[in-house]
C-alpha cells in the first residue's frame, strides 16, 4: 500500500472547509438539543401524566431507532406534508431531536442524582419549582451531569457524520467529493478520520477541563462521587 | 390512508429479510467484537508498555472517530491491503473492531469491581497471568457486564443501518430499495423506524430485566 501524498494537497482545503461546516452543525444543533433535553427531562419528572407520558414516548422512539434511519424519515417524508427543507436544515433539525432525546436521559439522571429533600425544602421556603431547580438542584447535579453530556457530545457530533446520506455539506460529504476527484479512497478516509479524531479529542479536553474547573479544590460546589460504571451503562452511542 | 397500509403491507415481507440481515450481522459483529474486546483489556493490563500504548490508542481511535468513517475506512483499506472480502465480510469487521474498543472499556470498567485480594491471593499461588485471567478474572467480569453487553448489542443493532452504505442489504438497505420501487419514503421509512424499535425495544426490556437478575453478582 502506498500512501499518495499529493492527495493530501489536494484533498485537505476542502476537507478542512468540511470540517468548519461540521463544526458549525454542532454549535447550532447542540444548544438546540440542549434546550429540548432540558425541556424533556422536565416533562418526564413531572407528576402529570400529560408531560410524562409523551416525554417518555419521545425519548423510547428516538433511542430505539437508528440515527440514518430519523434522518432519511425526516429529509425524505416531510415533503410527502410539503415541506421541503434543506439538507443542512434537515441535519441540524434531526441532530438537534436526536441529541436531545440523549441529552435528557443524561439531565434527568442527574437531576435524580441530587436528593429529593432539597428540592422540597427550597419548595418550603417559598422558591418555585424554577428558581429551585436553578439555585439549588442545579449546581449540585452538576458533577453527575458534566461526564454524562460530555459522552452524549461527543456520541453527537460522530453521528453527524452520518449526515452526508443526506447530502448536508459537512466533513464526511467534503470526503466524498474529495473522493469522486481523486480515486483515492483509504488517502481520503486516513484525512477523514484524522480531522474527526482531532476534533473529539479536542472537544473532549475542553469538557474535561470545564469539569476541572468547575470542581476547583477552592470551589463552592463539592465534588459528588460520581459512578463512572453506572453512567457508562447510560452512554449507549456507538455510531 | 388504504394506499399506506398497502404500502406497508406489501413492503413488510421484504424489510422482514432485511430485518433478518441486520440482526445477522450485528449478532456476528457482537460475537467477534468481545474477543477483540477481552483482547484489549487484557492488553490494557500488559506488562509490555508498546501494547499498552497501541492499546490506548486504538481505542481512542475507535470511540474517537464516527463509525461511519471507520466503516469506509475499513471498506476500502482492506482491498488496498489485498485482501478482497466481499463486503459483507468488510460490514462486520467494521462493527466488530468498533464494539470491541467499546466492550473493553466495560470490561474495564467491570475490573474495578474485582477486589484487589483476589489476584493477589493468584499471584502468591503463583498462578500464571493467562490462568488468572481465565480463571478468576473473567467469569467474573463477563458476568458483571452481561447487561451493558445487551447494551452495546442494541447500539450495534442501530449502527449496523450504517452498512446500508457499503451497499449490504440489510434493513435499511432494503428499505431504500424499496423506496427506489413505491416512490412512497414516508410510509417505508415509518415501517421501518417500526421495525428498529420492536427489536431495540425488546433488547431494551432484556437489559432492564438482566439488570435486575444480575444484582445479584454485582455484590460478590
Amino acid at each position: 500500500m502506498n500512501f499518495d501524498f499529493s492527495v493530501v494537497a489536494f484533498g485537505l482545503p476542502i476537507l478542512l472547509r468540511g470540517l468548519v461546516n461540521t463544526v458549525l452543525f454542532c454549535v447550532i444543533a447542540l444548544p438546540s438539543g440542549l434546550a429540548l433535553g432540558s425541556a424533556v427531562a422536565l416533562m418526564r419528572l413531572s407528576h402529570r401524566k400529560v408531560a410524562r407520558i409523551p416525554a417518555a414516548a419521545f425519548v423510547e422512539i428516538i433511542r430505539d431507532t437508528p440515527f440514518l434511519v430519523q434522518a432519511f424519515l425526516l429529509f425524505y417524508g416531510l415533503p410527502t406534508f410539503g415541506v421541503r427543507l434543506s439538507a443542512a436544515t434537515a441535519g441540524i433539525l434531526v441532530l438537534s431531536i436526536h441529541s436531545g432525546a440523549y441529552f435528557s436521559e443524561a439531565i434527568r439522571g442527574a437531576i435524580l442524582s441530587v436528593p429529593r429533600g432539597q428540592m422540597e425544602a427550597a419548595r418550603a421556603l417559598g422558591m418555585s419549582y424554577l428558581r429551585g431547580m436553578r439555585r439549588i438542584v442545579f449546581p449540585q447535579m452538576l458533577g453527575y451531569l458534566l461526564p454524562a453530556l460530555t459522552n452524549q457530545i461527543i456520541g453527537a457530533i460522530k453521528d453527524s457524520a452520518v449526515l452526508s446520506v443526506i447530502t448536508a455539506p459537512e466533513l464526511s460529504m467534503a470526503a466524498q467529493m474529495v473522493l469522486g476527484e481523486s480515486f483515492s479512497p483509504v488517502e481520503t478516509y486516513a484525512m477523514v478520520a484524522s480531522l474527526y479524531w482531532g476534533l473529539i479529542a479536542a472537544v473532549s479536553a475542553g469538557l474535561m477541563r470545564l469539569e476541572k474547573r468547575i470542581f476547583r479544590s477552592d470551589a463552592v460546589v463539592a465534588r459528588p462521587e460520581t459512578p463512572r460504571l453506572a453512567l457508562s451503562a447510560i452512554e449507549t452511542t456507538a455510531s | 390512508m388504504p394506499t399506506a397500509v398497502t404500502v406497508m403491507l406489501h413492503a413488510a415481507p421484504w424489510l422482514l429479510q432485511g430485518a433478518l440481515m441486520t440482526l445477522e450481522t450485528s449478532l456476528l459483529a457482537i460475537a467477534l467484537g468481545l474477543p477483540v474486546g477481552i483482547g484489549l483489556a487484557v492488553g490494557m493490563r500488559s506488562r509490555l508498555r508498546a501494547l499498552r500504548g497501541f492499546v490506548r490508542i486504538y481505542i481512542s481511535f475507535a470511540r474517537g472517530t464516527p463509525l461511519f468513517i471507520q466503516i469506509m475506512l475499513v471498506f476500502f483499506v482492506l482491498p488496498s491491503l489485498g485482501l478482497d472480502l466481499p463486503r459483507f465480510c468488510a460490514g462486520v469487521i467494521a462493527l466488530s473492531l468498533n464494539s470491541g474498543a467499546y466492550i473493553a472499556e466495560m470490561i474495564r470498567g467491570g475490573l474495578t469491581a474485582i477486589p484487589r485480594g483476589q489476584i493477589e491471593a493468584a499471584r502468591a499461588l503463583s498462578m500464571p497471568r493467562p490462568l488468572m485471567w481465565r480463571r478468576i478474572i473473567l467469569p467474573q467480569v463477563l458476568a458483571l457486564i452481561l447487561p451493558p453487553l445487551t447494551i452495546e448489542f442494541t447500539a450495534l443493532l442501530k449502527g449496523s443501518a450504517l452498512l446500508a452504505v457499503i451497499g449490504i442489504v440489510e434493513l435499511t438497505r432494503s428499505c431504500q430499495q424499496m423506496v427506489a420501487s413505491t416512490f412512497k419514503p414516508l410510509e417505508i421509512w415509518l415501517i421501518v423506524g417500526i421495525f428498529y424499535f420492536v427489536m431495540c425495544y425488546a433488547l431494551g426490556s432484556l437489559t432492564r430485566y438482566l439488570e435486575r437478575t444480575t444484582q445479584v453478582y454485582r455484590t460478590v
